[in-house]
Parts: C-alpha cells; sequence; structure tokens
C-alpha cells in the first residue's frame, strides 16, 4: 500500500511539474520541440538471390507477419480488346489456384488460420498481400509465393468470375460520382488504355492462355518488389525466402508504350443526364505529374485552394459561407509516369450547379492573379511539415511506402528532402504555380445531373449554363456493349 | 487535510490494467476526473504522433420524433466556434446572432406553423437576416479550430455520428496534445452555434448525397419498417422534413443535455507519457462542471408477432434483403450469432467496390455464388447494437440465368434450416474463433482504429467487454450454434425487403 502511494505522489509531481498555465485560447500555448528524422529507405533494402527487391522492418511489437509484393504490371498493359483482364486477374490469381492446390482449398486455410490473402490491379502495379499471425509464417509464406509463382488459371473459376463480372456490368452508371470521374476522365485523356472499359465481349474474350501469358510476362523476380514487416528475424526470413523463390527466372520485361499525347478538349460544358437531386460536378483539365520539381509548391497551393478542407478557399466560400454544398474543393491528380488531373469539384442541389460552379472559377482566378496570404502560406506549409510523420506510423506502411518510391523511379531521397522542399514554397512561388497549372480559360465543366431544373438555376446564379460555355450534352454508354445510349 | 490527500489519490489514481488474449495484452491505463469524464491511453513508444479522440454517449437514438438528425447537426456545429474561438469579438456577434434568430423564430412561424404563411412577410424577414448575417461576417473567424488543428500538423481531422456514439477526432504530433485538451475543453463548454442556418442547408445536401445513391430511399424504408418502437427506426441523417423544422434551441438544449464530461471519454493513442496526459486531461477537462446523470434509452423493440414484407423499385441493383431482431451485444447469444454471420456470409459480397469482397469462403457464397451459381453476391452480417441487434442476409440475383430475389430467398431459407437441424461444422466453428482471435490482434496494431474501438466500447460496456466478447466467442459450441439459430430466425421475426431495378 506504501509503494502504492508513493508512485502516485511521484506521478503527482510530475504532472504538476509538466502541467502548464491555463491557456485561454492556441496563441497562448508554447509547445516543447520536438525532433523527427524519418528511416531511411536505405537500411532496410535487400536484394534476395535472383535479383528479387524487398524492404524489410522485422517489428516484435505483435506477433503478426505482413508481405505484400508490388508486381509492375496492370491495365494500363492491356491491348483494347482485352480491356478488363486486369480485374480478372485480381480475381483468378488466387481463385483460379496453384497448380499444386485449388483456390477455394487456398481461401478456406488462409481464412482458417485467420488471416488474409488478396491481390489487386491497378493502372501499372499490382498487389498481393498477406498478413497472418507470426505463428503461421512458414504455411504462410509457401502460399504467397505459391499463389505468386505458380496460379493455375483453372477455367472453371474463371467461367464464374467473368460470368459474375459481366452481371456486375449491369451497375456501371448507377453512381452519379462513377460517371461522373469516366466523364472527366476520358474526356481529358481520350481513347486510351486509362479511359477503356470493360465490356461484356471484352469480359468474355479474356482466357486462361491470356492470364498465363500476362503472368509469366510480369511475374519475374526483376519486375516485383517485396515490402515485409512483423515478428521475424531477418536473416531467418532471407533464407525462407530464398528458398521458395529458387528458380524463380525471368528479366524486366519489355512494357508497352503508353501514349503520352492527349486531346485538348474544347472548353465549355459537358452535360450528362441523371435523374437525381443535385449536380456532380468536375471541372478543370489535365494535370502535371509528381517528378515535376513544381509538385511541392503545386501542393501548398492546392491545400490553400481547395485541397485543405476547411482552411481552403473552396471550401470557405461554397459550403461555410453561402452552404451550397457538403463536399467540395480541388484536387490533383497522379499517375505514374503519366500526367494527372486538376479538378474542382462540387455537388449541390440542382438550383445551385451554376452558382456554385461560378464561385470555384472564381477562386481559380483568384489564386492565379492575386498572391495568398501570410497565414494562409504558413499553415499551408506547416501542415506538411508537422504532419510528415504520420507517413511513417506502420512498419508495414512505411514498407510499402520505400518499396513504391523504387518501384516508380523516384529518387529514394524523397522523403528526407521533402520537408526542405516544402519549406522553399514562397508566396510567388505559389502564384507562379497557380499562372502555370490552372488554366479556367481550357477548363471543361462536366456535369451529372437532371438537365432542366440545373440549366434553369436559381436567385443568386440565372441559367442557361451556356454561360459558362458551350454546352455538349454527353450520352451514357451502355455498359454491355460500350456503346451511346441513344 | 487527511480527506484532501484522500480525495487526491481518488482523483489521479491511474489504473494500468492488463488483459490478456492470446499471447499479447490491450493495456489500457485508465484515469477518472472528479467531473466523471474518463481519460484512457494506450502508450506506443515510436513515431511522435498521438491520435486524439473523445466520444460522446450520444447519437442519433437519443433524438426523438420532430428533431431527428439533431446529434448529427450538433456535431456539425461543434465546428463554428466557442466563446474564444472562431470570433474577433464575441459580445458583439452575440447581439447579431440574437436577432437572427428572433427573425428565423418569425419566419420558422410563418413557414411550419402555418399551413397558408404570408410569403411576402418571409421575404421581408429573410432580406433583414443576410444583410445581420454579412454584418456578423466581420466578426467571424472561419474555421478557426480546424485551422489551428492543421496549421499544428493535425491529421485525420474529422468527426462522425452513429446510432450511439459522437466522436471528434484528430492526430497531432506528440508535444501538442495540450492543443486538442484546450480546444477540445474548451467547445463542451463554450461552444456558440454560429452560422446555424447555413449549416443546415450543408447537411441537407448531405443527406442529398445519400438520396442519389440509387436504392438509398427504399433501404431508409426498410430500417424504418424493421423498427417500429425502438429509435433505431430513423436514419443518423434524420428526416429531411426535420431537418427542415429543427430549431437552434433544440440544438442547444442538445448540447445542455449530453456535452457534460460525466457521458464522455477521451482517448490517446500513441507516444505519449501518461502522466502528463493525465495531468494536463485534469487541468482542461477537469475544469468542465459535472452534469446531470443521464437515463438511457427507453423504447426497445417489441416483439414484430408477424412476418414483414416489403417490395420496392428503382435506380438499384435487383435485389434481396432479410432481417432478423437479435439481441443487443452483450448478450449470452450474441457471439453465437457472429459465429454464424461469419460462416453463412464471409466473403459473400461483390468486388470492384461492390459489397465488402474478400476470400469467398462463406457458405452462401459457395453453395449460391460457386456451386449453384444462382447469385452474384450473398452475404451474411451480425450487427449486436447497444439497444437492440440485427441479423441481416443480402444477396443479388443472376439476372442472366432468370434468378428471381425470391429465388434467392428459398435458398437461403433452406441453409437457414440446415443449420438449425445439424449446426455448423466443428472446423466451421474454429475457423471464426481464429478469425476473431486475429482480428483483436490486429486491431491492436493500428492506432486509430484501437482509439476507436477502446473509447466506443468504454461507453456502454466498458473497454474489458472487448476481452470478455472474446472469451464468449471461444465458448461457442454447435449447441449454441442450433439454439439461436432456432431461436432468432423464424418468419415471425423478420423482414424480408425485395427490390428489382426499373429503368436505367
Amino acid at each position: 500500500m506504501k509503494r502504492t502511494i508513493i508512485a502516485i505522489l511521484g506521478l503527482l509531481v510530475i504532472g504538476a511539474g509538466l502541467a502548464p498555465a491555463q491557456a485561454q485560447r492556441p496563441s497562448d500555448l508554447t509547445y516543447p520541440p520536438l525532433k523527427y528524422e524519418p528511416p531511411s529507405p536505405r537500411d532496410f533494402r535487400i536484394v534476395y538471390a535472383g535479383g528479387l527487391r524487398a524492404y524489410v522492418q522485422p517489428d516484435k511489437s505483435l506477433p503478426l507477419f505482413n508481405i505484400t509484393a508490388i508486381v509492375n504490371c496492370g491495365d494500363l498493359y492491356v491491348p483494347k480488346d482485352k480491356t478488363g483482364l486486369g480485374t480478372v486477374l485480381g480475381d483468378q490469381l488466387i481463385k483460379g489456384g496453384t497448380t499444386a492446390k485449388e483456390g477455394p482449398a487456398i481461401e478456406d486455410r488462409i481464412d482458417f488460420l485467420g488471416g488474409s490473402l488478396n491481390f489487386n490491379v491497378q493502372d501499372r502495379t499490382a498487389m498481393l498481400t498477406l498478413s497472418v499471425l507470426s505463428k503461421d509464417l512458414d504455411e504462410g509464406l509457401a502460399t504467397f509465393f505459391d499463389v505468386l509463382r505458380n496460379p493455375a488459371f483453372r477455367e472453371e473459376p474463371l467461367k464464374l468470375a467473368k460470368a459474375r463480372m459481366i452481371e456486375q456490368l449491369r451497375q456501371v452508371n448507377d453512381q452519379p460520382s462513377t460517371i461522373l470521374s469516366r466523364a472527366y476522365d476520358r474526356l481529358l485523356y481520350g481513347d486510351n488504355a486509362i479511359t477503356w472499359q470493360p465490356t461484356k465481349a471484352s469480359y468474355e474474350g479474356v482466357t486462361a492462355a491470356d492470364l498465363k501469358a500476362y503472368h509469366a510476362k510480369y511475374f519475374t523476380p526483376r519486375n516485383v518488389i517485396l515490402a515485409v514487416s512483423g515478428d521475424f528475424d531477418k536473416a531467418a526470413l532471407k533464407a525462407k525466402i530464398e528458398k521458395l523463390t529458387a528458380g524463380w527466372k525471368g528479366g524486366a520485361p519489355a512494357f508497352p508504350a503508353i501514349p503520352k499525347t492527349f486531346p485538348n478538349p474544347e472548353p465549355g460544358v459537358y452535360f450528362v443526364e441523371k435523374a437525381i437531386n443535385q449536380g456532380y460536378i468536375s471541372l478543370g483539365h489535365l494535370g502535371i505529374e509528381d517528378t515535376n520539381p513544381d509538385y511541392y509548391a503545386v501542393q501548398v497551393m492546392n491545400f490553400i485552394l481547395g485541397g485543405g478542407s476547411f482552411t481552403s478557399r473552396i471550401t470557405t466560400k461554397v459550403r461555410s459561407d453561402e452552404g451550397l454544398s457538403y463536399n467540395q474543393g480541388s484536387r490533383f491528380t497522379y499517375r505514374w509516369g503519366l500526367p494527372g488531373t486538376f479538378s474542382g469539384y462540387v455537388q449541390t442541389k440542382s438550383s445551385t450547379v451554376g452558382y456554385a460552379i461560378s464561385l470555384i472559377l472564381n477562386e481559380f482566378n483568384r489564386i492565379r492573379t492575386a498572391p495568398v496570404s501570410d497565414a494562409e502560406i504558413e499553415t499551408a506549409v506547416n501542415f506538411y511539415l508537422e504532419s510528415f510523420a504520420d507517413s511513417f506510423q506502420s512498419s508495414q506502411t512505411t514498407m510499402m511506402s520505400f518499396a513504391n518510391l523504387e518501384m516508380t523511379g523516384k529518387p529514394m531521397d524523397y522523403y528526407k528532402t521533402y520537408r526542405a522542399k516544402i519549406q522553399a514554397v514562397t508566396k510567388a512561388r505559389v502564384q507562379d504555380v497557380a499562372t502555370k497549372y490552372i488554366q479556367p480559360d481550357k477548363a471543361v465543366i462536366v456535369i451529372v445531373g437532371d438537365w432542366e431544373p440545373c440549366n434553369k438555376g436559381g436567385e443568386k446564379w440565372a441559367g442557361p449554363l451556356d454561360k459558362l460555355g458551350r454546352v455538349h450534352k454527353v450520352a451514357l454508354t451502355d455498359p454491355m456493349t460500350g456503346q451511346e445510349i441513344k | 487535510m487527511k480527506k484532501r490527500i484522500l480525495f487526491l489519490i481518488a482523483a489521479v489514481f491511474v489504473v494500468a490494467a492488463f488483459a490478456a488474449a492470446a499471447d499479447v495484452t490491450l493495456d489500457v491505463k485508465e484515469h477518472v476526473l472528479a467531473n466523471g469524464m474518463k481519460i484512457l491511453m494506450i502508450p506506443k513508444p515510436g513515431v511522435p504522433r498521438v491520435v486524439c479522440h473523445v466520444y460522446f454517449k450520444v447519437g442519433s437514438i437519443n433524438e426523438r420524433p420532430g428533431i431527428t438528425g439533431s446529434a448529427h447537426i450538433h456535431e456539425h456545429l461543434m465546428f463554428k466556434g466557442t466563446k474564444v474561438m472562431g470570433v474577433t469579438d464575441d459580445a458583439a456577434d452575440a447581439k447579431i446572432d440574437a436577432q437572427i434568430d428572433e427573425l428565423m423564430g418569425q419566419i420558422y412561424r410563418e413557414k411550419f406553423w402555418k399551413t397558408d404563411g404570408d410569403q411576402a412577410k418571409i421575404a421581408a424577414l429573410q432580406k433583414q437576416v443576410d444583410e445581420l448575417a454579412k454584418a456578423e461576417k466581420a466578426f467571424i473567424i472561419k474555421d478557426d479550430l480546424w485551422t489551428q488543428y492543421m496549421k499544428n500538423g493535425g491529421t485525420a481531422l474529422n468527426a462522425s455520428t452513429s446510432q450511439e456514439t459522437t466522436g471528434y477526432y484528430v492526430t497531432l504530433p506528440s508535444n501538442k496534445i495540450e492543443l486538442q485538451m484546450l480546444m477540445e475543453s474548451d467547445r463542451m463548454m463554450n461552444a456558440v452555434f454560429r452560422e446555424f442556418y447555413s449549416e443546415k442547408d450543408v447537411i441537407m445536401e448531405e443527406r442529398r448525397l445519400s438520396e442519389n445513391r440509387p436504392g438509398y430511399f427504399f433501404g431508409e424504408q426498410v430500417n424504418a419498417a424493421f423498427y417500429t418502437a425502438s429509435p433505431y427506426h430513423w436514419d443518423v441523417i434524420g428526416w429531411m422534413d426535420d431537418l427542415r423544422k429543427v430549431t437552434k434551441k433544440d440544438l442547444t438544449d442538445f448540447h445542455k443535455t449530453y456535452y457534460v464530461p460525466n457521458n464522455a471519454v477521451a482517448i490517446y493513442v500513441g507516444d505519449f507519457d501518461p502522466a502528463a496526459v493525465v495531468a494536463l486531461a485534469e487541468k482542461y477537462f477537469g475544469r468542465i462542471p459535472k452534469g446531470p446523470d443521464l437515463e438511457p434509452i427507453r423504447d426497445g423493440e417489441p416483439p414484430q408477432y408477424g412476418e414483414k414484407r416489403m417490395y420496392g423499385e428503382g435506380p438499384a441493383p435487383t435485389s434481396l434483403q432479410m432481417m432478423f431482431h437479435i439481441p443487443p451485444a452483450g448478450d449470452p447469444d450474441a457471439q453465437a450469432l457472429s459465429i454464424l454471420a461469419s460462416t453463412l456470409g464471409s466473403g459473400g459480397g461483390g468486388f470492384r467496390g461492390g459489397m465488402g469482397g474478400g476470400g469467398g469462403t462463406g457458405r452462401l457464397y459457395k453453395n449460391l455464388v460457386r456451386d449453384k451459381q444462382v447469385a452474384v453476391s450473398a452475404s451474411a452480417s451480425s450487427r449486436p447494437q447497444w439497444y437492440v441487434g440485427a441479423f441481416q442476409f443480402s444477396a443479388t440475383p443472376r439476372l442472366d440465368k432468370g434468378v428471381k430475389p425470391e429465388d434467392l430467398e428459398k435458398e437461403i431459407w433452406a441453409e437457414i434450416e440446415k443449420v438449425k437441424k445439424e449446426g455448423l461444422t466443428e472446423e466451421e466453428i474454429q475457423k471464426a474463433k481464429n478469425r476473431g482471435e486475429a482480428m483483436f490482434i490486429r486491431s491492436l496494431g493500428s492506432t486509430s482504429g484501437l482509439a476507436s474501438q477502446v473509447g466506443r466500447a468504454e461507453l456502454m460496456r466498458g473497454w474489458r467487454s472487448i476481452l470478455t466478447d472474446l472469451d464468449a466467442l471461444k465458448k461457442v459450441g454447435n449447441d449454441d450454434i442450433k439454439r439461436v439459430a432456432a431461436k432468432y430466425f423464424v418468419k415471425d421475426n423478420s423482414l424480408t425487403a425485395i427490390y428489382t431495378r426499373k429503368g436505367r
């Protein structure tokens, strides 16, 4: 009992020592200094026999084992008549089984162990991810490499997957937000692997032979980077991985060329008809690549314009001042090796569609023509500097970030130099990049909504919508055929 | 003097509770302030960040007809400033705000109390309101709290409202926990609901976003039909008519009742010294006066005494939904029902952003999707909730094969009858237990997920319920499975909803 009291008194003293004076507002507070240096990718990088690269961090805090294989392959490497191959592969790499085991047996076993094994395919990367308790490391790891190396793409599960995917095409025009992003990308990127949509015929055209050929081409040790973390010994893991990857051959594949020229769509309004009570809107044009040296200034600029949530201009004006919307802002999206998009976005009731667009266009112009305030740039820069350590909260996420840097050919000192580059952004640089990368006169304004009330407008902004530029009606496509719906 | 020391000991007593599951422990340090507010801490040394969450034991189930949506509106209003935040001159602002409230009161009477309100009068009053709102802008510092958090490196900044709880979230650098303590305690004590009327417009837009999700209206009606007496009857967003008519006074009353320290839990997960957090909590949250005790909600759900069926048509996928009333969390039957949901429904969802995805190891997936090929997806879930629970089967038919929702309904009933008779296999039960345990271990590795799970659990059954539930899960046997299936999966306890796509 006495010991308890001493402990508690000790705590009180510590507490009293740390307790600052009662502050009333944030400006009254001062904070102890905090120094944080990010981990260095070099400390975690390993090249296993056969050229398989990995970022590995033992982490004994929990009895878990996590491993992800990032493969350089994806939807952009698929020919047009096979569109959807990536989705089918995403489903069938596991469900189609391996040469040794059927898919359901693999899934049942991983599930029985309380583990998870998932595979998904994106534009240019695909990821196979396993998580198991560390007591099941050996079995999990063997299954992981079996699936990665020896998928069998059996006919029966493939047939079922294609039938289900074709059935799900019926839902493609259900959500206004997906219709919008599809129409927006289509205008900006044109007829390109980025915008091709699977149809009944393209799904039906995907064969087990296609999947096998695709797998054989891209799933080679030199085209894969691993990210690994959890409760294991680094040397023991190396031995296990090298044993499981022995005899795995193949160099870096030849990748299909990805077109880099895109159409210049006519600025104006592009309207997709849908019977809903709001307009879903995106307005803008193509953006930049994240390897562009202006990337950091663009991040800060967009934070102020519409990326910094409630501290951004678009949210303040459109949501907070006017009550026009719940969700609004601006964003730069990024794609590996290709320009991303820039867009302002909002969803608002039909009668205020024109008004909300006009307010966003005003903000596009304002950030180009006048310097941002000291307070705005201070908030934006401090946000990026002070939140930096967030990226390294989990070992597995950190290993994934490093593996992705290497995969996409970014400088390995990206994190090390990140804060200095953000700190170097000035008000003048913000205005420079706003002028350079936001061009309202080139913007397409894509709207999904109910034409009559959207076009009519309301009290604060009366229609018609062609006040914003020539109106083009965009037809929905029949998801089964890919043909326009007349 | 002695009494004082005893009081201090009680007030500063930090309990380190260790509870073991498998080979790992959930270690939550607890501290209770004199005003009843609980402070929970899970230190995780390493990266210098701290997840800071505050949870209140209030959600849409604490509303009543006429003020539905209030818990969520209130959550929005908590970002609209306080006597010290978001304003340059509180007295001047308050004067204008009071005038706006007075005029809006008159507008509401014309609009909502009368069937033939004077439109000219409404327009004239609205004009005065617009002018005052414009004048008030001079005193308002927009989104002050949000900006303070952002410029100090706050991430995962958000708030959310559910049926049962409301949470306020931020993750900060570990040297800035005091900022959270200051601003969160300030808005508990000093909230001022500025820009109330334009914020209601924002929330109506939020509701419209839901309405434009195909099938939303039908789903809202299904839920309302399933719960008749209990306040789970309405969605968290509330009915549109109530959103229009709810008043600022409704919301200030709501605040006074529920936003008291004895109805709140603050939880910290990350790299910090618990003693320092306790000292700060005493200083900031400790200054808030205790409120009256709160009575739990009164309305349970009466027995249904008859099967319910609903049919709808519209722009969403053709589908089947079967719902059954089950007891709330903590009931001895809850874990057997959870194993049933896991075994029948696991991985039965769609893919490509569909309904869940996953491995496809559940019975419904294997039988209906893979072997008989009559469904695109088929899944089951068990939601115990705090006061009344629901078990749900969902399935979408293979239209290309001419399958109808009613056909899937028969298939699912056949599966149910089989379970009533035979239960599950030993392997299936063991699998569900393994999954439960692994999920628990994984949850310990997260920061915000752990804060959310532990913080919310504390409000109702205490955070240790996470561990006792896991123990209860491990004890479930096949007799329990057969018993609960027979008890709850009966037509008089069910609602079956059939939706058919119409048009494009």
